[in-house]
């Protein structure tokens, strides 16, 4: 299922240049904006459909290219920071023995893992229908595809930089 | 063991060999932290944590491009021999 980086940066490039000649860059009325939310779009779907549909989250990607970016919720961070707080208080004033103290660690240890496996599944597409190793193996692969894609999107904006600087 | 704990928490028939090769796996792919502690992450939760870091840093790094990328673009004509360049060097 994993491609060499090569292969999937070839892939990318090839329909992420049809994606941008299909959303008619030459018209000279878009907006920048107009022009980043196409481009983003077009890398996104590039990068999806470089899989050819046998990830699930570029499956995911395809069928809802436009959702919102998750923000971080503090709600799940602070609830973690509230159990070790208590925890690191209880160490200091009971005389805990080691069996407590390994319980107060296992339970924040399972807390700050099923606090952060949610952040994940909302930053992988159609991760929230995910179990926790298919998740794991989409990250994997969803990591590799956007280091691709900012691989590409950086040499053509270093080539067009250069393209576009006054000829001596 | 780490895995355990994932276990523990999700109630379903995984094995813990399993999540232990995905989590490594995982870490492999992980940028270096400079000004860390020396030794690499070696908690679930510290490797869930590093993973949605890298992930945020690589999705604002896509927006940075998309933004730089349409103000670029934006002076490019298409047909010209400037795209033709670009496509060149692309590939």
């Amino acid at each position: 299922m994993h491609l060499p980086h090569s292969t999937l940066k070839q892939e990318f490039v090839k329909k992420w240049i049809m994606g941008l000649q299909r959303c008619k860059f030459s018209n000279k009325n878009m907006s920048i904006l107009e022009r980043k939310k196409a481009i983003k779009l077009s890398a996104d779907t590039a990068m999806a459909s470089a899989r050819k549909g046998l990830t699930c989250w570029s499956r995911a990607l395809i069928s809802n290219p436009d959702r919102p970016v998750p923000t971080t919720t503090r709600r799940a961070s602070s609830a973690c920071k509230k159990i070790v707080k208590r925890s690191r208080r209880i160490r200091r004033t009971a005389k805990c023995g080691a069996a407590r103290k390994g319980q107060i660690t296992r339970s924040i240890a399972q807390c700050l893992v099923r606090k952060r496996t949610q952040i994940l599944k909302s930053l992988i597409p159609g991760g929230e229908f995910m179990n926790e190793v298919c998740l794991i193996e989409e990250t994997l692969d969803y990591i590799t595809s956007l280091r691709v894609q900012v691989d590409v999107m950086r040499s053509l904006a270093s080539a067009s930089a250069r393209a576009s600087e006054p000829h001596n | 063991m780490s895995s355990r704990r994932w276990r523990e928490s999700s109630r379903t028939n995984i094995s813990d060999e399993q999540i232990t090769q995905l989590l490594s796996a995982l870490r492999q792919l992980l940028p270096e932290i400079p000004h860390s502690h020396s030794r690499k992450a070696s908690s679930a939760a510290e490797v869930l944590k590093q993973t949605c870091n890298y992930i945020k840093t690589l999705h604002r790094e896509v927006d940075d491009l998309s933004d730089r990328l349409s103000q670029l673009l934006a002076t490019i004509d298409a047909d010209s021999a400037e795209a033709a360049i670009i496509r060149s060097l692309l590939i």
